[in-house]
């Protein structure tokens, strides 16, 4: 061992014996790959493997990677990083595993002791901190940057900078992106501001706390509105607990598990008082439900981890478990239903959502082949590595069945990202959110209501 | 093309030859995820992995190293298990599974031409609204390949009633060791006259040649198909209930049987179905055909089981029932993950009416070497997979596992049988071949590969056993070495 080495090995926090060239604390869980027998049934499962062809690119693959750095055969360095990072953590192969291994754990253990190796440095690390550190974190200043892109919006700039061929300097996926940018609307979280608890308008059966995300919130506060609606409709009362946070799935995705610990604490005091934890954010909610993980070697945090986790709930899930009212209106459309990976391969969740929409009159499910493949959105994936992400996304958008109105599904980056799709190929699809379509069937209810009422 | 962070040559000269973007991995990092298959117990880096996208690519490549006396060999999705894709030479490695396309359909004679890479259950899947399937299915039929297939000419659960690889084989293009393109029954008209080139090559384990092209039979989908589940108190009842079934005349499509352990297993991974876990054995047997008389041979099926003190027998009710049964047999192996960090699968053949005594003399291995000893296998056609559980960060535990292998092989050659049923010889049963062959005997199947295979670059040190440890063990086989 040259002695520049033995430096690094005596200063870094682990001092054991082990070959590990894993050097800090929270290093990849050993128990997570010794299930691993290389079978190879996840490789098809595997969009990256998909793409590429090759292995390193495939769970089976990084998995072999990771357990090597742990064996000393492997350095954490640049070469170890990219199939590390390539991966979409869309989870796939843990539903294809024979043997349950959590590749999508040891994937985010890896990529903490990766981003401790190696800090990101430039541009890219400067983003990365003001998306990670600086801006999801803090609401009020998520508001604040809501509030700008709405500047952009209804100011006359955003067609300003459309126009004047000011977007040519930006790269293709953001430009990609800036265009299918929603309306931005007032956050729930500043609406609801003032009311400690929003009633029910049935009769009560309970009371929820909603988690409202911080994307979601601010790029997708009508979702959130339909969702406060649709629960409500069903006889919840909804707090919004004021001191909840990002949910930390982008930070502990991107390896900063130091901060994702910090607001998974954050939340965990927050909702310390709910009985039932409702999001509506696929991403959100498998994060939240895995926070136990984040805490492995923390036994009082685990356990209060546990014990939060045990609570949350996937709104489409909740409504399924204790009831819904059917509406009566019709909402005439033929749609399709795309499985957000964190809904299907995160929660388990693939029939309530499909049941919802079946259950409006008047929709039309057409089958869309490979519906639980991820689209490429995966958190700031599609932001980070744009080449891959357009790759997995022009495959999913091929699945896509021609003849439908809408893409229904549960997770706000795949609605950004499907959207990107349907534009890119010149598809006139709809991209809208499950409880969307239920909120809209009970708007219709009311009118029709309110028209009798009138007659 | 981007720039190569390598200063060796041949590197250099490959990357030449092959023109599609991330064609080529050199570095140890990208090269460790190749050091194996399925087959976990020997290990060893490639040169290079080179991702070729047609046969003139694969020829170009393979003229090359042929010409600079490099090692190379083909691979597909590497889920064999007995390790023909591992690169023990260090070789540099044909991946194929960017040839994946599905060139073409023709339902009218029941074929289909495929690239090597194509994934066995993606034909099935690509042609079944026309009504037809691919009969071969090896439990890895989800990412295996074709091409892998063909090599080591793969079964599965319904090779009872079909046939395995090479009975479903009508044509291929292959490249040469020497990296000339030849093609053979390229029309797909069965048994051409002259020597049986196609069943030379199916199953030669990437020794002979590397398939660019198959031409392959496609199936009908049979009219009807009922699927029964019966569990055993005693593992004797279940394979008598084997025989007896056979020997009424029954051909089912699937004859499947799981010990205790494995049971264990699959219930504890991840596609459980609810088996009890006190019993000894159960049986999976499918039957298919035309509609008529499909009922009458699941009543005998379930009359044999009852006279054979089944415990519980029961008829899957629909397609998801069936699918779930199957799911957890299929993905039987990768389950033992879930009851042991390590396992060895090995692949005996035995006449069926030895069952139960191969059974038995499988646990006594098992008591001896003090290691676990799973079984899954194709009952029907009296194809064994005992796998041995073992730890291989436990010192010794993996040499025992390899012993306890070998001995399970060596009880099926004593009762008749055969050391490997699909899976192949690779490395792993290579030393076992001696069970089975004669010195004379491998030595003329060698003299068939130097035909092809002359300078012996191709996949060197499978299938055979190797003739330093021959000389040193017995007589005077003489393999010829790469020069």
């Amino acid at each position: 061992m040259s002695v520049r080495q033995s430096d690094v090995m005596k200063e870094a926090p682990c001092t054991n014996q082990s070959l590990s060239n894993y050097l800090w604390d929270d290093a990849p869980d050993e128990n997570k790959w010794a299930d691993c027998v290389h079978c190879g049934m996840c490789l098809e499962s595997c969009p990256t493997y998909e793409q590429t062809g090759q292995e390193q690119h495939s769970p089976r693959g990084r998995v072999h990677l990771i357990k090597s750095v742990a064996e000393g055969k492997l350095e954490v360095n640049e070469q170890f990083m990219d199939p590390v990072n390539q991966c979409l953590d869309c989870r796939a192969c843990t539903t294809a595993c024979p043997a349950d291994v959590d590749v999508g754990g040891l994937i985010e253990e890896a990529r903490g002791q990766i981003r401790q190796a190696m800090p990101l440095k430039g541009w890219k690390g400067r983003l990365s901190k003001f998306f990670l550190e600086d801006l999801f974190p803090h609401h009020n200043r998520l508001h604040t940057f809501g509030g700008v892109l709405k500047f952009y919006q209804k100011s006359g700039m955003q067609k300003l900078v459309r126009h004047t061929g000011l977007i040519n300097v930006m790269p293709n996926h953001l430009v990609e992106m800036e265009s299918i940018m929603p309306e931005v609307k007032v956050p729930v979280r500043q609406k609801f501001k003032d009311e400690k608890v929003i009633k029910a308008k049935k009769e009560e059966k309970g009371t929820v706390a909603f988690l409202t995300g911080c994307i979601m919130d601010v790029m997708f506060s009508d979702i959130n509105e339909s969702t406060i609606n649709v629960l409500t409709h069903n006889g919840n009362n909804v707090t919004i607990p004021e001191q909840q946070t990002c949910c930390g799935a982008l930070h502990v995705h991107a390896g900063d598990r130091k901060t994702g610990r910090k607001l998974a604490k954050q939340n965990i005091e927050a909702f310390k008082d709910a009985d039932k934890v409702i999001v509506n954010a696929a991403g959100c909610g498998c994060m939240i439900k895995d926070y136990p993980e984040l805490f492995r070697e923390d036994p009082e945090w685990k356990e209060k981890a546990e014990e939060f986790s045990a609570k949350v709930e996937d709104v489409s899930k909740y409504l399924h478990d204790t009831g819904y009212e059917k509406p009566r209106s019709e909402i005439n459309t033929r749609l399709t239903y795309h499985d957000a990976c964190h809904l299907a391969h995160g929660q388990g969740i693939r029939e309530e959502p499909r049941n919802i929409l079946l259950d409006i009159p008047g929709v039309e499910m057409v089958h869309m082949p490979n519906a639980d493949r991820c689209c490429g959105s995966a958190g700031i994936y599609n932001i980070t590595n744009p080449e891959m992400a357009g790759a997995v996304l022009e495959s999913k958008m091929q699945n896509v069945p021609d003849d439908v109105e809408m893409i229904s599904m549960g997770n706000p980056g795949c609605m950004l990202q499907m959207a990107i799709g349907a534009r890119k190929y010149g598809r006139n699809q709809k991209v809208v959110h499950t409880i969307q379509l239920l909120d809209w069937a009970y708007q219709k209810d009311a009118q029709s209501e309110q028209g009798r009422g009138d007659d | 093309m981007p720039k190569l962070k390598t200063k060796d040559k041949h590197i250099k000269k490959l990357a030449e030859i092959v023109k599609g973007p991330n064609s080529i991995l050199y570095l140890k990092e990208d090269l460790l995820a190749y050091d194996c298959d399925g087959f976990t117990i020997h290990k060893h880096l490639p040169k290079a992995v080179v991702f070729p996208k047609d046969t003139e690519e694969v020829a170009a490549i393979v003229k090359y190293c042929d010409a600079n006396n490099l090692p190379f060999l083909a691979r597909g999705a590497g889920t064999g298990l007995s390790g023909g894709a591992i690169p023990l030479n260090g070789e540099v490695i044909i991946s194929l599974v960017r040839m994946k396309r599905l060139i073409s359909v023709d339902t009218e004679n029941r074929r289909a031409v495929v690239e090597p890479g194509f994934v066995n259950l993606k034909l099935t899947n690509s042609i079944s609204d026309r009504g037809y399937y691919y009969a071969p299915d090896p439990s890895s039929q989800y990412c295996c390949t074709i091409g892998g297939n063909v090599a080591e000419n793969a079964g599965g659960a319904h090779c009872l009633k079909y046939g395995v690889t090479t009975n479903h084989i009508l044509g291929l293009e292959v490249v040469l060791p020497n990296g000339e393109i030849i093609e053979i029954s390229s029309d797909g008209i069965p048994d051409a006259p002259g020597y049986d080139l196609l069943g030379i090559l199916t199953g030669s384990e990437g020794t002979l040649g590397i398939v660019t092209k198959i031409t392959v039979r496609i199936l009908k989908n049979p009219e009807e198909k009922q699927t029964v589940l019966a569990y055993f108190d005693k593992v004797s009842d279940g394979s008598h209930a084997v025989s007896d079934i056979i020997s009424a005349g029954i051909v089912p499509a699937a004859l499947e049987m799981m010990d205790k352990i494995a049971i264990e297993a699959v219930e504890a991974a991840a596609f459980p179905v609810g088996h009890p876990k006190d019993i000894e054995a159960l049986l999976l047997i499918e039957v298919d055909g035309v509609s008529a008389g499909i009922d009458e041979q699941i009543n005998q099926i379930l009359e044999v089981c009852k006279r054979r003190n089944v415990r519980e027998v029961k008829v899957a009710q629909d397609e998801q029932e069936r699918g779930r049964w199957w799911a957890n047999r299929k993905t039987g192996f990768g389950a033992m993950g879930a009851i042991s960090p390590d396992y060895l699968v090995q692949d005996g053949v035995i006449p069926r009416s030895k069952l139960p005594e191969v059974l038995g003399r499988i646990n006594q291995i098992s008591e001896e070497f003090g290691l676990r000893i799973a079984n899954i296998f194709h009952a029907g056609d009296g194809n064994l997979h005992p796998l041995v559980l073992f730890d291989a960060k436990k010192p010794g535990d993996t040499d025992k596992a390899l012993k306890a292998g070998s001995a399970c092989l060596k009880v099926c050659a004593d009762v008749g049988g055969s050391i490997t049923g699909e899976h192949g010889v690779g490395i792993e049963k290579k030393e076992e071949m001696r069970f089975i062959f004669s010195d004379e005997e491998i030595m003329a199947q060698t003299n068939v590969r130097e035909v092809f295979n002359p300078n012996n670059l191709l996949n060197a040190g499978k299938l055979f056993p190797t003739p330093g440890r021959c000389i040193e063990m017995k007589s005077d086989v003489n393999e010829p070495l790469s020069s």
